[in-house]
């Protein structure tokens, strides 16, 4: 496209405006630049358009059809997957999942994280050997992450069980993964054993640079430690710390991967977030309408979610 | 190097802020709570690769009760880890030179050549950073089975570059136009008074001088498409180019109990990611809080 608007450049009087004009009022230098720059753009542009920018529009096209992924024809039902959605058990399931998945993985990874880096910041022995440590669950792959915890969780003989049964907990021990009461907050204790060290080791950086006499002068002040914390040192790192919480905040939404492996979304609808059940939709059920709707609403989420945390970010200045 | 030095400075001194945080025991009470919470999942991991099988089912949760390296050469072999580990190499190396090569280019003119248009192309490509993979997974199904991809590598591949699982085309372009645009045009000017074409001053002149943005633009996609999961789950279907995270997902789930192979499976995914971490720590953490909008 770009390079028929250039050749044509070529052609049309300078008078004319717009794209093209511009074109053709340019000097040798800049004309050869822009041939140049569609030359380097279009590859990846078109790429782009293909297999990310066309399906995404073709997603809302099909959200408003019924089409079942096989027939020759793709009817229109305007609004049905969107009323239906609403109506759905199982959506309204998965996305009071989603919220409990974006609330407890965003706090609790964020929490732990502040607290060691603080721990690690303070002066500890070996604070490289822990954090090279802490890191490591996040780099492994989620199926990784999925398949030992599996082993951690088995009812029978599984070591989490055991632990319980050893100090006199019987009652606590059961098939955490199979049993709708924890199957989600299961998966959720995997997910942030897999994210807590990310944010240990973006805080540890940011604290290298907090002004260390502002803590001095808060201790002869008579500040406890947890006073230095919440006023002195968190506001200094205060734009890493919205960074972290975005990442997990804004990822919270299109999570699959882990309850995908772990329990499928069971038992039943128990774990199911949006994603799983979009993919069921989609590509056990079927229903490429009904699944579309669903990206949709998860593609909206996570743009909500998004502005948000830009609103968040904009008050702290 | 120089972050962690100066770090160190400041653990190994007594530095005045640093004392009573916490009691020095509960300090260390925490750290090894949190340490022992790592390392245990983790060397479960390598203790089962390393059982014979008997050994497994009688202690399975034991760690190093029995040594039986031959684990590893059975998941190569009968598991089929071999076969995963050489498609994932391919699809990840691929998508890399793709996401590298196309980004540079990109990145680079969208920051230097006056292209009429170049800030609609622009906020075309980031606009890819707030579309999660779910809003293209089905009509991108449709769209690779009807191109004849579906089940070769390029099924992968392609999206993976384009953007759909994050770390694509919208982040390298992010990452490389911010590059290009910190870049003094002097050099390349400079190389142009010397009478080098447009594409030689990229190719000669800013592209070395732009190797750390690449560097930490390489280490995310590396990371992100090795341990890519649901782009193989939806367009691999066939288990030719299956990749390790696929593999080893089906292998887990599937009917066999071979948990030593799955342990031995699952280190054979994470062994690179561990070697390519530590060579290039530094690049992968600050590429992610530099993406940290998505």
């Amino acid at each position: 496209m770009q390079t028929r608007t250039e050749g044509a450049g070529a052609q049309v009087p300078s008078q004319k405006r717009g794209v093209i004009a511009r074109f053709a009022n340019m000097s040798a230098l800049r004309r050869q630049q822009a041939y140049y720059a569609i030359l380097f753009i279009f590859p990846g542009l078109a790429l782009y358009l293909i297999f990310m920018v066309y399906p995404f529009l073709n997603t809302i096209y099909l959200s408003f059809t019924n089409w079942n992924g096989v027939a020759q024809t793709k009817d229109w039902v305007g609004l049905s997957n969107y009323a239906r959605m609403f109506g759905d058990g199982a959506v309204l399931k998965s996305f009071f999942n989603n919220v409990i998945w974006v609330i407890l993985g965003t706090i609790l990874p964020v929490v732990i994280g502040l607290f060691l880096a603080l721990i690690l910041w303070s002066g500890a022995r070996g604070s490289l050997l822990f954090r090279t440590l802490f890191f490591l669950p996040f780099i492994l792959p989620l199926v990784v992450v999925g398949i030992v915890w599996q082993w951690l969780y088995n009812p029978l003989f599984g070591p989490l069980n055991n632990i319980l049964d050893s100090v006199g907990l019987n009652h606590l021990s059961r098939g955490w993964l199979g049993e709708p009461n924890t199957a989600l907050y299961a998966v959720l204790v995997a997910g942030i054993w897999g994210t807590f060290g990310f944010v240990v080791v973006v805080l540890l950086a940011a604290l290298q640079n907090v002004d260390v006499s502002t803590v001095e002068a808060a201790m002869l002040d008579g500040a406890n430690w947890f006073q230095r914390a919440r006023h002195i040192i968190i506001p200094q790192i205060g734009p890493q710390l919205t960074m972290v919480t975005a990442i997990t905040l804004i990822g919270g939404f299109s999570v699959f991967d882990l309850i995908f492996v772990m329990t499928g979304g069971g038992p039943g609808h128990a774990s199911e977030v949006l994603a799983t059940y979009t993919y069921k939709a989609a590509f056990v059920q079927n229903q490429a309408g009904y699944g579309s709707a669903l990206a949709v609403l998860i593609t909206v989420l996570s743009f909500i979610s998004a502005i948000v945390f830009v609103r968040l970010r904009e008050r702290e200045g | 190097m120089r972050r962690e030095s100066r770090q160190q400075g400041i653990t190994s001194s007594d530095a005045p802020y640093g004392t009573p945080w916490l009691g020095s025991v509960a300090k260390y009470l925490v750290l090894g709570f949190f340490a022992a919470l790592v390392l245990y999942p983790l060397l479960l991991i390598i203790s089962t690769s390393l059982k014979d099988p008997l050994d497994v089912t009688a202690n399975p949760f034991t760690l190093f009760s029995s040594f039986s390296p031959i684990n590893f050469y059975d998941a190569w072999t009968l598991g089929g880890f071999g076969g995963y580990f050489w498609n994932t190499v391919v699809i990840t190396a691929l998508t890399l030179i793709g996401v590298v090569a196309l980004s540079t280019l990109a990145g680079y003119a969208l920051a230097r050549f006056r292209l009429p248009g170049h800030n609609i192309i622009f906020i075309i490509f980031i606009t890819g950073l707030m579309i999660p993979f779910f809003s293209v997974m089905i009509p991108l199904f449709y769209e690779l089975r009807d191109l004849g991809l579906l089940g070769s590598k390029a099924a992968v591949i392609l999206p993976a570059i384009a953007g759909a699982h994050g770390f694509g085309l919208p982040l390298g372009v992010f990452l490389m136009r911010s590059f290009y645009m910190d870049l003094p045009e002097e050099l390349a000017d400079a190389a142009r008074v010397d009478g080098a074409g447009e594409f030689s001053v990229f190719w000669r002149v800013m592209l070395p001088l732009s190797s750390p943005g690449v560097a930490v633009l390489a280490v995310l996609v590396f990371f992100q498409t090795w341990n890519n999961f649901i782009l193989a789950l939806l367009y691999l279907p066939g288990t030719e180019n299956q990749m390790l995270a696929t593999g080893l997902y089906l292998f887990a789930s599937g009917r066999t109990q071979d948990t030593e192979l799955a342990a031995a499976g699952s280190l054979i995914m994470v062994f690179p990611v561990v070697v390519f971490f530590l060579l290039f720590q530094r690049q992968f953490v600050r590429g992610l809080t530099a993406g940290a909008f998505k």
